[in-house]
C-alpha cells in the first residue's frame, strides 16, 4: 500500500494540494511551521497514494512511495 | 502496484519562490524530464535575471544567467560550442516576448536544437509586478495599469506562439498548470521537446501559463481559477507546431 510523507518544513501554505486530492484526505492546519506557514496534514486512512498531490505541489513536499 | 514519487535528484535544496508559484512545479518537471532522459549530466540551464533565476540555486547542474531578454541567443552561444549538452532556457514572459523578442524570434528563425521553456504568468513577477505587453489581460489590474489594462491605450494581448509557428521549427505548444491532468500534458510536452534536441530535430518552444498569486493579489487557489477561467481563453493550449513525430511517454 502506498504510505505518503510530507516534509512539513518545506510547506508554504498555499493549499493546491488541498483542492487537487480526490480523496479529500488533506486537512488544511492553523499550526505553523518553523518559517511561519500554515502546513497541511494528510489522514493517511483515506489517502490512496494517487499523487495528485505530489504533482501539484510547488514546494516538494510530498514523497510517495 | 503502486507507483512511487519521489522528489528528482537534480533538485539540491529548497525553491525560494513565493507561495503557489508554478515555477516550482515546472523546475520539478524540467528535472524529471532530464532524469528519465538520462540527460541531468549534460544539462546546461540558461535562466533569465528574474523569478526564474532561484533555478541556478537549486537545481543541481550547471547553468548560466543571461542578461535580461538575451537568453535565447546566450544558449544559441552554449549550443554552437557544447553541440551534445542538453541546453534550455527557462524565462517567463516579459523576458521572451518583450524584451527579448528579436532574441526568442531569430533563434526559431536559424531553427538552433535548444528548448525553450517560457512561464506564462501575464505580469513582469521579479520587478513588482508590472503589466507586460504581450500577456496581460484586457483589464487585469497591475501596478502600471492601475485601473485594468485599456486596449485602446495599452493594446490588445497578443498569442506570440502564432507568430513563432511560421518559423520552420520542431516544436511549439502551450500547456497550463491548474489541475494535475494538466501538469502531465505540460510534462509530455517538455519531454518532446528534450526530446527534439537530443534528436537534433531543431527549434522547441513551450509556454506554460502559470499562476502569480503574489502579483495578481489573488490566493494561490484563486489564482489557478483565474488562469482556468480568463486566461486559458485568450491563449489556447494546444500543440502549434510538431514535426518531430509522435509523442512518447
Amino acid at each position: 500500500m502506498a504510505k505518503v510523507r510530507t516534509d512539513s518544513d518545506l510547506c508554504k501554505g498555499c493549499r493546491l494540494c488541498v483542492g487537487a486530492c480526490p480523496k479529500n484526505a488533506i486537512e488544511p492546519l492553523k499550526e505553523v511551521n518553523k518559517k511561519g506557514y500554515e502546513i497541511i496534514r494528510v489522514n493517511e486512512e483515506l489517502c490512496i497514494g494517487c499523487g495528485q498531490c505530489y504533482k501539484i505541489c510547488p514546494d516538494y513536499v510530498f514523497t510517495i512511495e | 502496484m503502486a507507483k512511487t514519487y519521489k522528489k528528482p535528484e537534480m533538485i539540491g535544496q529548497q525553491v525560494g519562490w513565493c507561495p503557489g508559484c508554478g515555477h516550482g512545479i515546472i523546475q520539478r518537471l524540467i528535472a524529471e524530464c532530464c532524469e528519465e532522459l538520462g540527460m541531468a549530466e549534460k544539462t546546461i540551464q540558461v535562466v533569465d535575471i528574474a523569478c526564474a533565476y532561484w533555478s541556478i540555486d537549486t537545481l543541481n547542474c550547471d547553468g548560466i544567467a543571461g542578461p535580461h531578454g538575451r537568453c535565447a541567443a546566450v544558449a544559441t552561444g552554449i549550443k554552437n560550442v557544447y553541440p551534445d549538452s542538453n541546453v534550455y532556457v527557462h524565462a517567463g514572459d516579459g523576458c521572451s516576448y518583450v524584451i527579448g523578442l528579436a532574441e526568442t524570434c531569430y533563434a526559431a528563425q536559424r531553427n538552433v536544437p535548444i528548448t525553450m521553456i517560457v512561464v506564462n504568468n501575464g505580469v513582469f513577477g521579479m520587478t513588482g509586478g508590472q503589466m507586460c505587453a504581450a500577456t496581460t489581460l484586457v483589464g487585469d489590474k497591475t501596478v502600471s495599469s492601475k485601473a485594468g489594462r485599456d486596449a485602446d491605450v495599452a493594446g490588445e494581448p497578443f498569442d506570440m506562439l502564432n507568430v513563432i509557428k511560421s518559423y520552420n521549427i520542431a516544436y511549439a505548444a502551450r500547456g497550463a498548470l491548474y489541475d494535475p491532468k494538466h501538469i502531465d500534458a505540460v510534462k509530455r510536452m517538455l519531454k518532446k521537446g528534450f526530446e527534439n534536441q537530443r534528436d537534433k530535430k531543431g527549434f522547441s518552444i513551450i509556454e506554460i501559463l502559470s499562476p502569480c498569486p503574489t502579483n495578481w493579489k489573488l490566493s494561490p487557489v484563486d489564482a489557478m481559477k483565474k488562469i482556468k477561467e480568463e486566461n486559458e481563453k485568450v491563449f489556447p493550449l494546444k500543440v502549434y507546431v510538431d514535426n518531430g513525430g509522435e509523442i512518447n511517454g
